[in-house]
């Protein structure tokens, strides 16, 4: 029992509470301890009227109650100054009682000069400036006492020392005036004498209070309550219970919540002096969220066993209809997640059943059955695995399995089994791997020797040419990997020739494409220029061999280097790779120009239109470089052979390169459409087309199909390209003429590539228009192109 | 309006919640006051056991218990199950003071103070029978109170009084006493009696203050007017007086009854 507070109530109260507490309190040791001192109190008491009996019993019945020093759930605390706005206050701040009680003025200042205390803060009006410091009239508090101060004469001294120097003054007081409303904090009060001293310094704040501004403050900053003690005093209708009323706090629906806890009272645990209701009553099982909780698992468990019930008679739908009934009553059920992952089992979905499982096992690690049945399952799942080849996920199932029951034999087995496999199949790979290189080589050397004589065919040939006119020299240049593989596709059935045809081309720009590929590492970023790049066109033309390691990825299939038409096989088969990389390349580039297939795209069409633009080019700059491309190429001849070897290798990397890539694509659909749909129109092109340049035509029909199928990006593609190429050929024609006369039919045949190039771009626009009209167009424009040109000349 | 309540208690109260009026529904027809008190008492005990089982705070307690006394007030207590009453004012009041409660925790928790240490009720037919009687009752409630289900409490009268009357004690003396705590306590007990639905909240709010003043010995200073003359312009000592008479007899009760 708290001492004080007895003494305080004993004194208050007197001895006859002092005779009833002996009364009741007769079995309380604690009482009875303090009694002998408590007695000499009672005599001092200053009680005069009896009180009321009732209350006396009151207290002394449940004086243990009450003296508790437990009882008392608020701790002794200085609170913070609560600076809040008139219209957000959570609670009704009234004037200080005193106002409305009209206290004397002796009592009122003798209870100020009591309860002021050194931290206080007050506020206060200047009334007189000295050299030392200035005086405040003490208007109000702002602290939590809040007191009716403002005629209680109340004055207090700022000493100089007490105002913080502004800097720019050489006298702080100067910024003062007299009738400022000052805030300060209580320095010193001397009760005695009656003299209170305050500072300005924040340094004299007590740390919760800290942030607060001391110092002149405006008449909005005062306090509330000293506002509306100032309204009620000088209206005498306003009384405590009105202004409560008007008060917005007053009317806050949670002030009674904000109220308790700013007073520290648990709502939740609230106090009673009614024995019954003592909170050490209340046992935490008894609280509804502990029933709720009890009463949720045994449903949970009644559904789960008529679940079962259902499973056992094969009504799976109705079990697991219970076991989510179960589960949605409470969640994280342990029975119903058991039960319900051996159903998920049980009917193949062992994903989730896998997952019921684990999810059981979470909340209760040591679930027999639970463990039991997610081994199972997961060695089940292993085998699923297995068969999907996926031999490594399943054997991490089967070391799980064993990790949980290192008992179960099906999983030991079956990881037993599973390491045996995966060594087989490393050991099988190593070897086939092995195997495989040796045949690269061997079906390489096979395929140089054929390379080789192509090539040497296609030399010679442009050795004659060359030697006649240097202009038809580079024609033949442009020719020659097209006759190669013409000449190739002759030997086959019609029905394949088509396919090859386009598979030609697609196989000249991949390898020009991959030779350029290989060769951009070096070449960095000179890529974007056209001119460079179509110098390079030649040099890259061999280019050198890189890693070929992946080569054996793309030759699994068998050793077709080795027989006779391998070139044509071989070089069909990264046609067709490069048909669809170019699809691919296509359906990217439609959106990023920058990106790296639209690069390839832009750099395999400008290559061709250098190479065709080169077919009938006579300016001496072009020859020149020309003829020093062809130097260096004749210098080279005599690594003719080192040069096949390395071309070959490229053309296998090349092809490992798009089978990956097609196997990207592949999963589309898009490719044997967009492929017959090429065919077709390829076909029918060639059908109108002239004989006589069928093949430049076929080069040029892949630019004119990208069209058709890359719709913006290739249009703007297409017409930079023109752009350069016409540029080009205007200088050529300025250059020199008396070539022209040399090799008409190169000439002509430059205008119908030209205007090829322009029916691209043209399509691009009227995408579907039909082609006939397009030919003629072309014509159209190949007659006026040679007039301009005509023009051009004389002038 | 006059719903039987052979219909109620056959229908919704079980055994277990007959068992809790065994005093009154021996009383017959014979009207005793006394024991009416006594049956109300110990249902607002019940009341404010639940309430805190279920975890309200203390104003939705209280209008539950405004609703209880209400609803009596209007009607015989022989002719209703209180029990029942009760849960239905605690479901009622818990949406009236924006405190929803579940009748599934209501009955839970009721269930359990009446058979404590038993296992929760099953959710069978007695469950659900329970609650429709619970939810139905609600309805007879609002009918016979007129849907005037709102009240002004003591609470927030208690509390921003309590504010002022710290204003006026010294800060250590008053930190030392535990006033606060007290004059909570009191006024969640008084609502064990009827007197919440005879005297004003201002009264009731001064009474309690003044009875924990009273209790620790704290002086406030003396005016003109006395404070509680000042907190409430129509209170006179005799009303104070008569809300503590009546709330130290409620203490005196809690012996007799429980």
């Amino acid at each position: 029992m708290d001492r004080d507070l007895l003494r305080q109530c004993l004194l208050y109260h007197g001895e006859s509470l002092f005779n009833k507490l002996k009364c009741e309190q007769t079995e309380n040791p604690d009482f009875q301890a303090l009694a002998s001192d408590l007695c000499k109190i009672t005599s001092e008491s200053r009680a005069e009227e009896p009180s009321c009996p009732l209350v006396e019993q009151f207290i002394a019945r449940k004086a243990d109650i009450l003296f508790n020093p437990a009882w008392k759930t608020a701790t002794s605390q200085r609170e913070d100054l609560e600076e809040m706005e008139e219209a957000a206050e959570p609670y009704a701040i009234m004037p200080p009682l005193e106002l409305f009680m009209e206290v004397p003025y002796e009592e009122k200042r003798s209870m100020v000069y009591r309860d002021l205390e050194r931290g206080d803060i007050v506020v206060g009006r200047i009334n007189n400036i000295r050299e030392y410091g200035f005086f405040l009239t003490l208007l109000c508090m702002a602290g939590e006492l809040k007191r009716d101060m403002e005629d209680l004469d109340l004055s207090a001294l700022c000493h100089i020392k007490e105002i913080p120097s502004t800097g720019s003054h050489d006298d702080p007081l100067s910024y003062y005036q007299t009738g400022d409303f000052i805030r300060a904090v209580v320095k010193d009060i001397d009760r005695y004498q009656e003299k209170i001293t305050v500072s300005l310094l924040p340094a004299s704040l007590s740390p919760n209070l800290e942030g607060i501004k001391l110092g002149v403050i405006t008449q909005e900053e005062l306090p509330i309550h000293y506002s509306r003690a100032l309204r009620a005093s000088s209206d005498f209708n306003q009384t405590y219970g009105s202004i409560l009323r008007s008060c917005h706090g007053y009317h806050n629906p949670c002030v009674v919540d904000y109220l308790l806890q700013k007073v520290r009272i648990s709502d939740t645990h609230p106090p009673s002096m009614m024995r019954g209701l003592q909170s050490k009553l209340f046992k935490e099982e008894d609280f509804a969220s502990s029933i709720r909780k009890k009463q949720s698992a045994s449903w949970a468990l009644k559904c789960v066993k008529a679940g079962v019930d259902h499973f056992k008679h094969g009504r799976h739908v109705e079990a697991m209809n219970e076991y989510n009934k179960a589960l949605e009553i409470d969640t994280n059920n342990v029975e119903a997640l058991v039960a319900r992952g051996a159903l998920y089992a049980n009917k193949g979905s062992i994903l989730k059943a896998i997952t019921d499982f684990e999810q059981a096992l979470e909340s209760c690690p040591d679930h027999r059955n639970a463990k039991k049945y997610l081994c199972q399952t997961l060695v089940e799942r292993g085998k699923q695995l297995e068969e999907q080849e996926k031999l490594v996920t399943a054997e991490g199932l089967y070391r799980r399995a064993l990790s949980l029951d290192d008992k179960n034999l099906d999983a030991q087995d079956a990881l037993r089994k599973i390491t045996d496999t995966i060594q087989k199949s490393i050991r099988l790979r190593e070897e086939a791997l092995a195997k495989e290189q040796e045949n690269v080589k061997t079906s390489e050397s096979s395929a140089q020797k054929l390379r080789k004589i192509l090539k040497e065919e296609k030399r010679m040939k442009k050795k004659k040419k060359r030697s006649a006119s240097s202009s038809s020299s580079s024609s033949t240049s442009s020719r020659d990997s097209s006759s190669s593989s013409s000449s190739s596709s002759r030997r086959r059935s019609k029905k394949k020739k088509k396919k090859h045809k386009k598979s030609q081309r697609g196989g000249k720009h991949r390898r020009r494409l991959s030779s350029r590929d290989s060769k951009r590492s070096e070449e960095g970023k000179r890529e974007k220029n056209g001119r460079k790049q179509k110098d390079e066109e030649e040099v890259e033309w061999y280019p050198a061999p890189q890693n070929t390691s992946a080569t054996f990825l793309y030759q699994k299939g068998g050793p077709r280097f080795g027989d006779d038409d391998n070139g044509d096989d071989v070089q069909e088969h990264y046609n067709d790779e490069g048909k669809i990389s170019q699809l691919y390349s296509l359906a990217a580039a439609s959106e990023h120009e920058d990106s790296d297939s639209s690069r390839w795209e832009r750099k395999r069409r400008e290559s061709k239109s250098s190479r065709r633009r080169s077919t009938h080019s006579k300016s001496p700059k072009m020859e020149d470089r020309r003829r020093s491309q062809s130097k260096e190429r004749r210098a080279k001849e005599g690594e003719r052979g080192k040069e096949e070897n390395r071309r070959n290798s490229d053309s296998k990397r090349r092809n490992s390169f798009e089978e990956y890539r097609k196997r990207k694509v592949s999963c589309s659909s898009i490719d044997s459409t967009e492929y017959s749909r090429k065919s077709s129109s390829q076909s029918e092109y060639s059908g109108y087309s002239a004989s006589k340049h069928l093949e430049k035509r076929e080069r040029y029909n892949p630019g004119k199909r990208n069209s058709f199928d890359g719709g913006r990006y290739e249009k703007e593609e297409w017409n930079k390209m023109q752009d350069i190429s016409r540029g080009k050929q205007s200088r050529k024609d300025q250059g020199d003429d008396d070539d022209d006369d040399d090799d008409g039919g190169s000439r002509s045949a430059g205008g119908i590539s030209k205007s090829s190039q322009n029916t691209g771009s043209q399509h691009a626009a009227a995408a579907k228009k039909d082609l006939p009209t397009n030919l003629l167009d072309i014509f159209h424009k190949i007659a006026e192109f040679e007039k301009e040109k005509g023009v051009g000349l004389k002038k | 309006m006059e719903a039987p309540s052979s219909h109620l208690s056959a229908r919704g109260a079980p055994r277990w919640l007959l068992s809790g009026r065994r005093s009154s529904s021996s009383a017959g027809t014979e009207c005793d006051t006394g024991r009416d008190m006594k049956t109300h008492f110990r249902v607002c005990r019940f009341i404010m056991e639940i309430g805190v089982k279920l975890g309200m705070r203390s104003v939705p307690v209280a209008t539950a218990c405004v609703l209880y006394h209400r609803f009596f007030e209007r009607v015989n207590l022989a002719e209703y199950e209180p029990y029942l009453v009760a849960m239905s004012c605690v479901y009622l009041a818990g949406k009236v003071e924006e405190q929803h409660i579940r009748t599934r925790d209501i009955i839970n928790v009721s269930h359990r103070y009446f058979n404590s240490g038993g296992a929760p009720l099953e959710c069978d037919k007695e469950f659900w029978d329970l609650r429709d009687s619970v939810v139905q009752c609600e309805i007879l409630i609002l009918r016979q109170l007129s849907f005037q289900v709102s009240f002004e409490h003591p609470h927030k009268y208690l509390l921003h009084y309590m504010l002022s009357a710290k204003s006026l004690v010294n800060r250590h003396a008053w930190s030392r006493t535990p006033v606060t705590e007290t004059s909570w306590a009191l006024l969640r007990d008084c609502y064990h009696g009827s007197m919440c639905i005879r005297h004003s909240a201002q009264h009731i709010a001064i009474a309690m203050l003044y009875l924990a003043l009273n209790s620790y010995g704290v002086e406030l200073p003396v005016g003109e007017k006395p404070w509680w003359q000042v907190l409430c312009d129509d209170v006179t000592k005799e009303d104070i007086d008569a809300v503590i008479t009546e709330l130290l007899q409620l203490y005196d009760m809690e012996a007799k009854c429980i």
